[in-house]
This record gives C-alpha cells, sequence and structure tokens, in this order.
C-alpha cells in the first residue's frame, strides 16, 4: 500500500497530465478563431497556465512545456521528439486539440529531480 | 553555443537541398532529432537531452510555438534553432537538464 502510493508521487502520470493541459487549452482558446495578433499571447498564456498548474500538483519534477499552435490552412506540418533521460522516473505526453480554424499541440516533459 | 551548431549542421546535412514532401516529413523529423541527440550526448557532459523538432510547409499559414521551463536556472538551459529553404521551415530545440551527481 505505502510503496503504491510512493511510486504514485514520483512517477510520471501521463492521464492526469493530459487532463490538466486540455482544461488549460479549452480556456485559454476555446472558443477563438485564429487571429494573428493574438496568437502570441495565447501560446505564451497556454505554457504559463499549464506550468502553474503543473508545479501546484506539488511532485518532484522539473517540467518542460512547448505550445504550437498553427492556423488551418492546409500546409503541413511534422513534428518529432527525442529524449535521453531515465526511462523509469521521466515521462512526457502530448495533447492534441483543435477547432475550426486553429490547431494547437501541446508537449510536456517531467523530469525526475 | 555548441549545442547550436550541432543543430545547425543536422539539420543542413538531412534536408539541406530538398524541397517539403510529404511522405518523407516524417523520416525527416525522426532522423534530424535523432542525430542531433547523439552528438549532444557524444559531448559526454552530466545533461539529460530533449529535442524537439517541427518541419513546417511555407503556404501562407501562421504558426506559433512557445515554451516554458520549471526547472534550475543555474544549471539548466535551452536553445532554438530556425532554419529555412524554399519550401519549408525547420525550429529544433533543445533543453538540457542537469543531473545531479
Amino acid at each position: 500500500m505505502d510503496e503504491d502510493q510512493a511510486s504514485e508521487e514520483t512517477t510520471f502520470v501521463v492521464d492526469e497530465i493530459t487532463t490538466v493541459i486540455k482544461e488549460t487549452v479549452e480556456s485559454t482558446i476555446g472558443n477563438s478563431s485564429y487571429q494573428h495578433s493574438k496568437v502570441n499571447q495565447w501560446t505564451s498564456s497556454i505554457v504559463e497556465s499549464s506550468l502553474n498548474q503543473l508545479t501546484k500538483l506539488g511532485k518532484p519534477f522539473k517540467y518542460i512545456v512547448t505550445c504550437i499552435i498553427l492556423q488551418k490552412n492546409g500546409a503541413g506540418l511534422h513534428t518529432a521528439s527525442s529524449c535521453f533521460w531515465d526511462n523509469s522516473t521521466d515521462g512526457s505526453c502530448t495533447v492534441r486539440w483543435e477547432n475550426k480554424t486553429i490547431y494547437c499541440i501541446v508537449s510536456v516533459f517531467g523530469l525526475a529531480i | 553555443m555548441e549545442e547550436y551548431h550541432s543543430g545547425d549542421e543536422c539539420i543542413e546535412g538531412i534536408i539541406g537541398g530538398v524541397d517539403y514532401s510529404q511522405n518523407k516529413v516524417n523520416q525527416w523529423t525522426a532522423s534530424i532529432v535523432e542525430h542531433t541527440l547523439t552528438q549532444l550526448v557524444k559531448q559526454g557532459k552530466p545533461f539529460k537531452y530533449i529535442v524537439n523538432c517541427a518541419v513546417m510547409q511555407k503556404s501562407g499559414a501562421g504558426l506559433h510555438t512557445a515554451n516554458s521551463c520549471y526547472w534550475d536556472t543555474t544549471t539548466d538551459g535551452s536553445c532554438t534553432v530556425r532554419w529555412e529553404n524554399r519550401t519549408m521551415y525547420c525550429v529544433v530545440s533543445v533543453f538540457a537538464v542537469a543531473i545531479a551527481l
């Protein structure tokens, strides 16, 4: 019992983080259409809020949050990540979100301290 | 600075002279991140690394990216390399997090 709780606290829990990120993106750009003048604010806002929520979880991790916002215009976009870390304790998760005019991709990397 | 050169050379070596091609992009992004990571690890420093690469077709669409990091600012750091040719943009970000020895 104790051991399970201890590992809960120190491993990267993908589901929990996915939920946190989805809520953050929804609340920042949920109802908006792509607007060139606002995109800068949106990306900054999303990464900062996500990071705030993640640190509130109080786990012993360093976090890196990346956000990409892309206008729906037919352009092709591919992203890839490669990580050199400790497989047993570190992890990442990526959340893809879209509405009629915007694609938003948020990646979170958690590295155990 | 060394990270910047690793990233730049890797990109140039893999997609330097080619045009955007939908069926090859997957290979390119994977190749770029793997090569960059290999070069960084060869430097033998006590860091964990995360390498992120985005390749986008030049077609007039708007793209914005942002990063935010919660770490030890005295030991950890990141750098981003932007590269382009006639038909595509490529953005590679490297994050290095110190390992406590």
